[in-house]
């Protein structure tokens, strides 16, 4: 049996029940891709190969996710399993329990094939930050796959896996998943749980799923949410459900913000963006022009003090003491962030800085209340730009800010979101098309996303490695 | 915001309270700190005086458990990842000078 791991968890799922191959076959088919393609790419860290295989042996493939392979983005703890967060402070981390969500797809009956790369602490949008070199695109490797959850994206991209999760704090799933033409799904803030999640910036840290369909992310998203006691600011509600498949989009009003087109978007990506609004048009729904949402830059400014003031906090566990090794061990990146973390949050500064953010965070949640009294959901590009080249980031002290400029808002203000790839640039490269909703509201957005999906073939498109 | 320069001072200080070396090679931190901090100032342009703070977008305030004993890590497993322990604790630096 060839190229089992090009299957999508549908496909693999239905495979598996009809007996067609085994989960031994899957698994191995993954890693015989990894061993192919991953030293060029580098998508990711620590492989499970053994494990895996043993589990694949024994593996109840009635589960949900019964032998299917997932690629975790690294900064999940995984009991027994190392756990870097791509930092060398945590070289030697041997995880001592699983996060909520992995003992959730563990019990789901996924297989871990191994831990994929990230910017170092989830601190980036490129994953050219991390300690253990970067994950390069698998559209076109002298581009980035953007980040921090690139490894997970590039490995769906390349077919290593079948699934993945990644995490988000504003664009790490979105983005990379733009970057490398795959569906990254950010549900609502406390969704799905953060616990045993490497924290960055908790006050939006929002864990998902990255595959190859919408129908997978919904999958996923159904396995990984629900209310978790560890998790103080999870939301107290059962796990989401996949909800009914719409056939057309009639009765639904969605608005384009006229302010996500920022002077540096690149013409194509405008265009593709456009294009799909007309799709979606065509598919019943009503499109409306939003002129007045809040400029993005002030997102920008907003994220980068709460983020940075959240990091210096959460960051300064690692004392090299109980676990990892010491401070000497953090990269520039992670330098850079605390300190100014540290600055905003010292005496003197927080009115200025750390207050007013939040204030502005306040002014932000308002503007969408105010959009969504307009309009059921809003769509905009992810990023400006598709993937940009390997080295971009460097010595860029706001490189991730401005990558993500469009899904910081809807980060700080804690809403669903997705991307879908919905078009190629003329250089191959993918574009993501953004679908936001108010929070709670992944239904709209998942149907909006598999209607958009389903009467387009850009997902079916794979890269040439 | 703007009166707030990051000095060699302030620099250092704030270098000492995220307990961090700043190595030689590393010192264009300090100018992509200002560079940053000049970025926010962007925040000016609005109106905050009569707007409250969103510290959490969930909104829900004092979240506690039951106080009731769950199973935890070992101490074995605790101890596990540390590079030095003794006696069943973490070993630490000293944090107290004897001679003082």
């Amino acid at each position: 049996m060839t190229d089992l791991n090009k299957l999508t968890l549908s496909e693999a799922r239905e495979g598996l029940k009809t007996k067609k191959f085994s989960a031994t076959d899957l698994v191995k088919a993954c890693f015989d891709r990894i061993k192919s393609v991953d030293k060029k790419l580098n998508a990711f860290v620590t492989l499970c190969e053994q494990d895996a295989l043993k589990q694949a042996e024994t593996i109840d493939i009635n589960l949900p996710l019964g032998g299917i392979p997932l690629a975790v983005k690294d900064n999940y703890l995984t009991k027994a399993v190392r756990t870097t967060a791509s930092s060398k402070v945590l070289d030697k981390y041997i995880a001592q329990y699983d996060a909520t969500i992995i003992e959730k797809l563990k019990n789901a009956g996924a297989i871990i094939i191994g831990k994929t790369n990230l910017d170092a602490w989830a601190h980036g949008s490129s994953t050219e930050t991390s300690d253990y070199g970067p994950t390069l695109n698998p559209w076109n490797t002298q581009h980035l796959p953007g980040g921090s959850s690139g490894g997970s994206a590039a490995a769906i991209a390349a077919d290593e896996t079948i699934i993945s999760v990644g995490s988000e704090t504003a664009g790490s799933i979105r983005q990379p998943a733009a970057w490398c033409g795959v569906v990254g799904f950010k549900p609502t803030y406390g969704r799905v749980s953060r616990y045993g999640i490497i924290a960055m910036k908790s006050s939006t840290d929002s864990p998902g799923p990255l595959c190859k369909t919408v129908d997978d992310a919904g999958t996923l998203l159904e396995i990984m949410s629900g209310h978790d006691p560890h998790d103080a600011t999870s939301i107290d509600e059962n796990s989401w459900k996949k909800p009914e498949i719409r056939q057309n989009l009639n009765g639904l009003k969605i608005g384009l913000p006229l302010s996500y087109f920022p002077p540096q978007t690149q013409p194509e990506v405008k265009e593709a963006i456009l294009k799909a609004a007309e799709t979606l048009k065509k598919l019943g729904a009503e499109i409306l022009e939003l002129p007045d949402v809040l400029d993005p830059k002030y997102s920008i400014a907003v994220y980068t003090i709460l983020q940075r003031s959240e990091v210096s906090s959460n960051l300064a566990r690692f004392d090299g003491i109980r676990y990892g090794h010491d401070r000497s061990y953090f990269g520039t990146e992670a330098k850079r962030r605390i300190m100014l973390g540290t600055y905003s949050l010292s005496a003197g500064y927080y009115d200025a800085y750390y207050l007013k953010a939040q204030k502005v965070r306040t002014l932000i949640c308002q503007d969408f209340d105010k959009q969504f009294q307009k309009v059921d959901a809003i769509i905009g590009p992810v990023s400006p730009t598709t993937a940009l080249k390997v080295g971009a980031s460097e010595g860029q002290a706001m490189f991730g800010e401005l990558q993500d400029m469009l899904v910081e808002p809807s980060s700080i203000a804690g809403l669903p979101g997705i991307s879908i790839p919905c078009a190629f640039d003329k250089t191959g490269l993918p574009i993501g098309l953004q679908i936001m909703a108010p929070q709670k509201r992944e239904d709209l957005v998942y149907q909006i996303a598999k209607l958009f999906e389903d009467n387009t073939d850009f997902h079916l498109q794979r890269p040439k490695l | 915001m703007s009166d707030n320069i990051i000095t060699d001072a302030v620099f250092q200080h704030t270098a000492s309270l995220s307990r961090l070396e700043i190595k030689p090679e590393e010192a264009s931190i300090k100018n992509q700190l200002i560079e940053a901090a000049k970025y926010v100032e962007v925040l000016d342009e609005l109106d905050t005086r009569d707007i409250l703070p969103t510290f959490q977008v969930n909104h829900k305030k004092n979240v506690l458990r039951e106080d009731k004993v769950e199973a935890s890590l070992s101490q074995e497993l605790a101890l596990c990842q540390a590079e030095n322990v003794s006696n069943g604790y973490f070993k630490t630096a000293a944090t107290i000078n004897k001679n003082k």
